[in-house]
């Protein structure tokens, strides 16, 4: 009897995957009844510094999920029809990458019983209140571009086959998906650099080139973490089948995106050394020869773009697969970096306002609530992503959409007499 | 694919519903918080002489007792200010600015802080979601999160004077009011902020030296405006164009008597 029971349950690399999840689940949930309960209290965040690790998390995984309207522009609108498998898996992890923020947002906010006060009362100065509004609909879109891919199924497909039917139909619209999807993305994801940008009370922050950033590095890391998820899925399980030529066009197509992105970033941060500026100047200090200079010239500058820009546009390390998914996620970290660089550095750096004080320094080291938290978030996106491979096929490039724009066009009788 | 169109009155119908309900959540939402600089009968401002401050921090005290505060918190911060002449240390007490165009009220998601016609800076604490943008926004570190709720005694009182509001709940931010509560009892009994005691905010009233004044722009003949047509006045970070309500007199060197 034990012997067939051992036969049955054979450990294999799914459930101890499955298994070190759930723990990091596991602990995360504690830790986030544990702020519920007891209140941000327990968090090392301050009035000093109100937005640490998980503002951190939220603005990442959103700038990871652009994928999904980068390459759904592409596809859909641009006509590079051939990279709509790809579009596909974007879309998949741009949903989760949403959710995860959503998450993020839920234990950030002091009263998450009020969140939907942003959708009641609307604050249209706000960018934050435009950002909101945004990922919201944002969201709504990613559903139901997500609709086919759910459809996909096993479960759905034999038990509700019109449900199922009927979610693949979504597909039909995805050219107007794509392009609401678009508007409101370029929405977002520019105002999320300049809810940075407005404020004038920490002028490390306040320049307008804030949204440009932001965007811009969104949809570079977005699509090299979109990429790097399919490659690495292709090497674990023989569910996740890809193309390897339409993804090593795409990462080729990342290696120059990556050239702009190193010149804005490169320019936006080495450009504050023009003129002495208080707290500006103290800001660039601090992220260039301070605590913050080894994620800024390592983190983002040498790993996150020089190294993946050469690895990506030679073209034998680019046919490397090993190469290729170390750039892709190389990418993918050094925009994780610049997140964060951008919204630690602001806040660490004070400026009086007593005139002439000195400029003063405060820290910030997230408590194990937080990081456990924050794990969870991005273990529920991992879990998530997996399980997707596995039972939607998120990653097939054999799959093949019925097209989209086929018309059906009925000739009209001719009318007999 | 057969229901792909709706036909041109269909839409119309569809847009005309849409723009009714945006217009309708704007109409409601739009009477509570004005977003735009306030222009009412009175335009309250504070005139903080720093050549009487001595640091005492009595100002502090009275704020905490009066609007119940966690002793964590101070809504009125008194700092060290450099010195002048002969070693002499000069002091800057920090309330909320009330600003003309206020970053707090900007950048508010779900305009929980917003203008009072009489220039007074407030937040709906039922209203506020706790994003801490306005902490991140405010050029004044002039408000603090209640990272945890206040239970207890508030060991400021009954020394320093007695609740008159709401305690804030765990989760929202909080800042000085100008406290609004005395000036609305005290215009209601006809009488004149900055003048009665009953209808003065409290750092002002208790202020032993009186460094602190308090009154309507609006009104040529209030001692604020007064003050500020006499002597030289400035705000803190005026570059920044937020226009503060609060104004500070430098302290000059203590004469020697004569």
């Amino acid at each position: 009897m034990l012997k067939n029971l051992r036969e049955k349950f054979v450990i294999t690399p799914w459930m101890i995957w499955l298994g070190i999840m759930g723990i990091i689940l596991l602990a995360g949930a504690v830790s986030g009844i544990l702020v519920f309960w007891k209140g941000l209290v327990i968090t090392n965040l301050t009035d000093k510094v109100p937005w640490g690790l998980w503002i951190t998390i939220d603005l990442s995984s959103i700038a990871l999920g652009a994928g999904a309207f980068s390459l759904c522009a592409g596809v859909y609108l641009f006509g590079l029809k051939r990279f709509q498998p790809i579009a596909r898996t974007a879309t998949f992890v741009g949903l989760i990458g949403y959710t995860m923020a959503t998450l993020a947002l839920i234990l950030d906010i002091g009263k998450p019983e009020r969140f939907w006060h942003s959708m009641v009362y609307w604050n249209t100065h706000s960018l934050l209140w435009e950002v909101t509004m945004c990922v919201i609909l944002y969201l709504t879109v990613l559903m139901l571009e997500a609709m086919p891919i759910i459809a996909n199924l096993e479960w759905l497909r034999t038990r509700f086959p019109k449900i199922a039917a009927i979610m693949s139909r979504v597909h039909h619209y995805a050219p107007i998906l794509a392009i609401i999807g678009l508007g409101l993305s370029s929405l977002h994801q520019s105002s999320l650099g300049a809810t940075y940008g407005v404020i004038k009370a920490r002028p490390f922050w306040f320049k307008p080139e804030m949204s440009v950033l932001f965007m811009f590095s969104a949809i570079v890391g977005g699509i090299s973490l979109t990429l790097f998820a399919s490659m690495l899925s292709a090497r674990l399980t023989k569910k996740a089948k890809i193309n390897d030529v339409l993804i090593e066009r795409v990462a080729h197509f990342v290696g120059y995106l990556l050239i702009g992105y190193f010149y804005f970033r490169a320019w936006d941060a080495l450009a504050q050394a023009y003129t002495y500026d208080p707290g500006r100047t103290e800001g660039l200090h601090f992220l260039t020869k301070g605590p913050m200079a080894f994620n800024f010239w390592i983190g983002e500058m040498l790993l996150g773009m020089i190294v993946p820009m050469i690895l990506l546009l030679y073209k034998p390390t680019r046919m490397n697969r090993f190469w290729r998914m170390t750039a892709l996620l190389l990418v993918a970290g050094g925009v994780v970096a610049f997140r964060w660089d951008t919204n630690i550095t602001g806040q660490l750096v004070l400026l009086s306002y007593i005139p002439g004080a000195a400029i003063t320094y405060t820290s910030y080291r997230p408590s194990l609530v937080e990081i456990l938290s924050g794990l969870a978030i991005i273990a529920y996106g991992l879990t998530a992503f997996s399980l997707g491979v596995k039972y939607l096929r998120v990653v097939d490039h054999s799959l093949v959409e019925e097209e989209h724009e086929e018309v059906h066009v009925k000739g009209t009788e001719p009318v007999r007499i | 694919m057969a229901k792909q169109n709706i036909n041109r009155r269909e839409f119309i119908k569809l847009s005309a519903v849409g723009v009714a309900v945006i217009a309708g959540t704007r109409a409601v939402t739009g009477t509570q918080a004005s977003s735009d600089t306030p222009k009412g009968k009175h335009q309250w401002a504070m005139v903080i002489d720093q050549s009487k401050c001595t640091g005492c921090n009595y100002c502090t005290l009275a704020c905490q007792a009066h609007n119940d505060i966690n002793p964590d918190i101070q809504w009125n911060k008194v700092d060290q200010d450099g010195t002048v002449g002969d070693q002499q240390q000069v002091f800057i007490p920090r309330p909320c600015m009330h600003c003309e165009k206020a970053p707090c009220v900007e950048v508010c998601p779900v305009k929980a802080s917003y203008y009072r016609d009489d220039g007074i800076v407030m937040m709906d604490y039922d209203r506020c979601i706790g994003c801490r943008y306005c902490q991140i926004a405010c050029p004044y570190d002039a408000r603090s999160f209640n990272w945890e709720k206040f239970t207890g005694a508030n060991p400021a009182v009954p020394e320093w004077g007695n609740p008159e509001v709401e305690r804030r709940p765990r989760g929202v931010p909080e800042k000085c009011s100008f406290c609004y509560q005395t000036i609305d009892r005290g215009l209601s009994l006809g009488l004149k902020p900055g003048i009665d005691h009953d209808a003065t905010p409290a750092c002002v009233n208790v202020c032993p030296t009186g460094a602190r004044l308090f009154g309507d722009l609006n009104d040529p003949e209030s001692n604020v405006s007064k003050i500020l047509h006499e002597k030289y006045a400035y705000r803190l970070r005026e570059n920044l164009g937020t226009g503060p309500r609060v104004y500070y007199i430098p302290a000059e060197e203590a004469k020697p008597e004569a």
